[in-house]
């Protein structure tokens, strides 16, 4: 890598950090490099073909949900390897699960699953009513024991807002405490993020971008109904 | 060769030197013979009873008269296929155009990457002097294992209707030096001398004329370049290190003639001799005997002269030793205790996850489920991470909300995977499933368990990949002579250094000094670095052998 690359990588994560502060310590964005803003651009380009957005969409989904599991608690381990070394790693607890939100979310399970074969997964289904946008929750299921579980909490597009409100407020309902939920999302915009943080600081919050403008057709490609 | 004419009776003759390398080689015994031309006895104790003048310089166990054929010259560690099992017949194999390989590629650079110039010894001598069985017994004394035979048959000129035509009634002059196709021969060696892969021709002598395929040969530790007219070029004999004429009485080739045509090639007397009165013989003394001046050394008595052969042996080990392809263990030994690591390392930010992948894949006791399933999420991180480190460029775009975006892309989609066998091979489906359509290049390289020298046996690489930036697979790295070789194989490929880059999950530090000290320009890429290696060269603490554990092809007492 070039150095003027390297340079324009450390202005871009430097721009990150400001974000950071801007919206607390919770809000994460993807470290950013060249190849992750190449998958963005795939995305939001309205010539992408649905087998490319596809394609392109499932990688950066896989990169946001290895970056939540980052976010995951876990303690420290050591191994011996077959060399008969030592090795200090570290071990994930257990008691995990996601929970996407209707329908985009589920376009992250699959990540979710190549990531943790067997791990639980809960749907909630948000609609917004057409007149008022106002969002609501029409369905939920999750595990008996979600209270007690760490939650990966999938949705790709935040615009407003308003559809992971209300999906947190039903978790909240079921005992699920506020810092024990990850929110895995690909582009979010700062007026989403805001209201986001506003009612829920100690929600961790994960995102590939922040861009006023969202990609809102995603859904609709990506399981080809638009 | 003048026996060549008798190409249309011997259809099954493709190229004709082949056809007495090959009855040289499988009556090896009878040319180990005082006897020359008896067929019947069949010791071989003579031969290798002239021991080496200098036994330092040749090895101890040529010696006596055990014959290669019951010494176990390799084992190797991880492949299980047949050729493993009968190693001895992986030692030396004569394919129709008289490449000799042994069974696999050791270095042919050093420490520093660089290419080592091959050792080209021409031999000449008039026909069935005897080149082919001296060079031969070098072949069999050195103990160098890549040796390059190349004839100068490969280089007899297409012929046309009316030369047909009279090579069919025995009238074309095989012998003569208008025969050969004296620049293409001149480019083959310089490219053979550069370590550069060469399309060798085969000639065919039914049709006169080039096959459409070609034999693929690669410059090695030594090449041999034998034929009548070896000397005759000037530009030739500049390349040549050593130079060796098989200077056989006139009688005894002449019989060996007679012997060859009439009992293996179904020729009779009258045409054997009138053929080599007209054009032999003349040939011989007008365009032969003369570049015997050129010689360093003359042979005479062909196979039989042991004593030459050793002579020459000897030297050739000698500037074998001065050019230096002892590798492995120099690697393993250099000196890079608290080096900076190189500019061109890239490793992957640390994070939980990583580090949580690398516990299990690490531990002896993960079950080889768990190994294979977390060791491609990690090799999937990789990855995706040795491709935001490829050229990019700013491009706008127009989204469907209607805005303009931004955004990047690669610079080029011409991107190719090369694997490293067996266990680069593991990060095959990783590069396929994050580049769509991407071509995939195998090479397969195998450490020698006697030398520890990493051997090249396998390549197979796209067509255009000099084009193509290249990622380069190995799960781990220790020493790097694996790495180093297959950096070096796509060198002599044409790929630019600058669009290489080296592919890990583990890599041991002494690894990525060697590498980056070799070929400063290729990205190193790796999840993790471990700072030592053992004594068998795997890395500590290490994951133990990768591709054993991925494959199941552990040690039977090995049951984590």
């Amino acid at each position: 890598m070039t150095r003027s690359t390297e340079d324009n990588m450390n202005a871009v994560a430097s721009e990150t950090n400001q974000m950071d502060t801007d919206y607390g310590k919770n809000f994460k964005i993807l470290l950013p490099n060249h190849q992750i803003k190449e998958l963005q651009t795939i995305l939001r380009d309205k010539n992408t073909n649905r087998s490319d957005f596809k394609f392109y969409a499932d990688r950066l989904i896989r990169l946001v949900i290895e970056e939540s599991l980052n976010q995951l608690p876990y303690s420290d381990c050591s191994v011996v390897t077959p060399t008969g070394g030592i090795y200090e790693g570290l071990k994930y607890q257990s008691g995990n699960c996601g929970v996407s939100i209707v329908r985009s979310g589920e376009a992250m399970e699959q990540g979710l699953r190549d990531c943790c074969r067997s791990i639980r997964i809960g749907k909630i289904l948000v609609e917004s009513d057409a007149e008022t946008h106002e969002a609501k929750v029409v369905y939920a299921r999750f595990p008996d024991d979600v209270a007690r579980r760490q939650v990966l909490l999938m949705y790709p597009i935040m615009s407003t807002g308003n559809t992971v409100v209300q999906a947190v407020n039903v978790l909240k309902e079921h005992g699920v405490p506020e810092k024990c939920i990850i929110l895995s999302n690909l582009f979010c915009t700062p007026i989403a993020a805001q209201m986001v943080i506003q009612h829920f600081p100690d929600m961790k919050i994960l995102t590939s971008e922040l861009n006023p403008v969202a990609p809102n057709h995603f859904g609709q490609k990506y399981f080809g109904t638009d | 060769m003048s026996e060549n004419q008798t190409s249309p009776q011997s259809v099954e003759v493709v190229c004709p030197s082949s056809c007495s390398s090959e009855s040289d080689a499988n009556e090896r015994p009878e040319t180990d013979n005082g006897t020359i031309y008896s067929h019947d006895s069949g010791f071989e104790g003579e031969c290798h009873s002239t021991l080496p003048a200098s036994p330092t310089t040749i090895p101890r166990n040529r010696v006596g008269s055990a014959s290669r054929r019951d010494r176990p010259r390799r084992q190797r560690t991880t492949s299980t296929s047949q050729n493993t099992i009968r190693p001895n017949e992986a030692i030396i194999r004569f394919s129709n155009n008289r490449t000799i390989y042994t069974a696999g590629r050791p270095p042919w650079y050093n420490t520093m990457g660089q290419q080592v110039e091959p050792f080209i010894i021409g031999i000449c001598g008039g026909s069935a002097s005897g080149k082919t069985t001296v060079a031969q017994k070098i072949i069999e004394s050195l103990d160098v294992q890549w040796v390059t035979l190349l004839s100068m048959d490969c280089f007899y000129k297409i012929l046309n209707k009316k030369q047909h035509e009279a090579a069919e009634r025995n009238e074309y002059n095989f012998d003569h030096p208008d025969a050969f196709d004296f620049e293409l021969m001149l480019d083959v060696l310089k490219k053979l001398k550069e370590g550069r892969k060469v399309e060798v021709p085969v000639y065919n002598f039914v049709t006169h004329a080039r096959e459409a395929t070609t034999k693929t040969m690669y410059g090695a530790n030594v090449i041999i370049f034998e034929g009548i007219l070896t000397f005759h070029s000037a530009d030739v004999l500049k390349m040549l290190d050593m130079k060796i004429f098989v200077d056989t009485d006139s009688d005894i080739r002449l019989a060996r003639r007679l012997k060859r045509d009439i009992t293996q090639r179904g020729r009779d007397l009258d045409g054997v001799l009138k053929q080599y009165s007209t054009m032999v013989k003349p040939s011989y003394s007008n365009y032969i005997a003369p570049t015997m001046a050129h010689a360093d050394i003359i042979v005479p008595r062909g196979g039989d002269n042991k004593v030459a052969i050793q002579l020459v042996v000897q030297h050739v080990n000698t500037q074998l030793q001065l050019r230096g392809f002892k590798l492995r263990e120099t690697l393993a030994h250099s000196e890079t205790l608290n080096q900076p690591m190189p500019e061109t390392l890239r490793l992957l930010p640390e994070t939980p996850q990583i580090k949580g992948l690398h516990t299990f894949i690490r531990n002896a006791n993960t079950s080889r489920d768990e190994f294979i399933f977390y060791s491609n999420r990690l090799i999937r991180l990789v990855i995706e991470y040795a491709l935001s480190l490829m050229p990019f460029i700013d491009v706008k775009i127009e989204t469907p909300q209607g805005i303009t975006y931004y955004g990047k892309r690669m610079a080029s989609n011409r991107i190719c995977g090369v694997s490293i066998l067996r266990a680069g091979e593991t990060m095959e489906q990783a590069v396929s499933e994050v580049c769509k359509n991407i071509r995939i290049g195998k090479i397969l390289i195998q450490t020698n368990q006697q030398t520890g020298e990493p051997e090249l046996y396998y390549l197979r690489l796209p067509k255009d990949i000099k084009d193509y930036r290249v990622i380069l697979m190995d799960a781990t790295v220790a020493t790097g002579a694996a790495g180093i070789m297959a950096i070096r194989v796509l060198l002599d490929h044409d790929v630019p250094e600058e669009n290489i880059m080296l592919v890990s999950l583990l890599m041991a530090e002494i690894g990525v000094h060697s590498i980056a000290y070799a070929f400063p320009k290729v990205q190193i890429v790796t999840s993790a670095l471990d700072p030592e290696i053992n004594d068998k060269f795997y890395v500590i603490p290490g994951i133990g052998n990768f591709g054993d554990r991925y494959f199941g092809t552990e040690p039977a007492d090995y049951d984590p």
